[in-house]
């Protein structure tokens, strides 16, 4: 087991957070809903202490959307505030995300996500609970990317 | 009864306050200023003599943004929990959680990294998931 004890954590720049996870987080009865605040717990400890392997936590505004997260909704007023990166999906990463799904046939949601893959410094991590389909994602774009499962 | 929720009231204000004005974007600036320890004011200087940074401001705001952030999502969080006491992750599972994001090993054995927790909780005054894996990972070597 000496392995284990000699392996350092690999950093991560980013964190991002797939249709079914912003479902999750944005929705207190959700069954995975404490999974997901588990992995931001995770994160903002490192971030806070400065730490080698804290990562931006991503939220693409198409997963947003997706997901059907409205920040004004009353119900998690505290974490309409959680403190997240909300790329747009602008004209320059809709043409990126418009060839992706072209080639790969994903969701808009997915495919922006393989926008930010592509245009921001890894190593990411992509929250998801469709490992399949954002592995093809991440082999498509050639990006640094981890997938963790929800 | 009365002091509590005015307290609540207040914190709530207050994070308000400060969440938007982290969220300002905006290009007044203001002189300020600060005592730095003189080997990090040194060091900042290297950096940008070294061309590794733009300027001492640009790390100064960087550093002070860093933290802001960092405190500010540690409030919004406990803000959460304080609504859904439910919703908070236990110390395992965070640390589960950290294992993942590492790609570390251990994060296939939940039931060892829950054993690290109950015993660093004991150990260890407000443990975070670092101190489970290094403690799990301890228990994995002495297996």
């Amino acid at each position: 087991m000496r392995p284990v004890l000699r392996r350092r954590p690999e950093p991560v720049s980013t964190v991002i957070l797939d249709n079914e996870a912003v479902q999750a987080l944005a929705d207190p009865s959700h069954r995975k809903h404490r999974r997901v605040l588990a992995i931001i717990e995770a994160v903002t400890t490192r971030a806070r202490r400065g730490s080698v392997g804290a990562g931006e936590l991503i939220i693409p505004t198409a997963v947003q959307v997706e997901a059907g997260w409205d920040r004004r909704n009353p119900a998690t007023a505290a974490l309409n505030r959680l403190r997240a990166y909300r790329p747009p999906l602008d004209g320059v990463a809709a043409d990126r995300a418009a060839a992706v799904v072209a080639a790969l046939g994903v969701s808009v949601a997915d495919a922006h996500i393989a926008e930010v893959l592509i245009s921001h410094h890894g190593p990411h991590t992509v929250l998801t609970s469709d490992p399949d389909d954002l592995r093809r994602i991440i082999a498509h774009t050639g990006a640094p990317a981890r997938v963790v499962i929800t | 009864m009365w002091y509590g929720a005015w307290y609540d009231f207040w914190m709530d204000a207050g994070l308000e306050r400060f969440l938007d004005l982290l969220d300002r974007v905006e290009v007044e600036t203001v002189n300020t200023s600060v005592r730095l320890p003189v080997a990090l004011r040194d060091a900042a200087a290297l950096a940008v003599g070294m061309g590794f940074a733009e300027s001492m401001t640009e790390l100064t705001v960087a550093g002070l943004r860093g933290a802001l952030e960092a405190v500010a999502q540690r409030a919004v969080l406990d803000a959460h929990y304080q609504q859904y006491p439910h919703a908070r992750p236990s110390l395992a599972e965070i640390a589960v959680a950290a294992a993942e994001l590492d790609g570390n090993p251990l994060a296939a054995q939940p039931a060892l990294i829950r054993r690290a927790a109950e015993a660093v909780v004991a150990l260890k005054r407000d443990p975070d998931a670092d101190d489970v894996l290094l403690y799990a990972a301890g228990l994995a070597a002495a297996a």
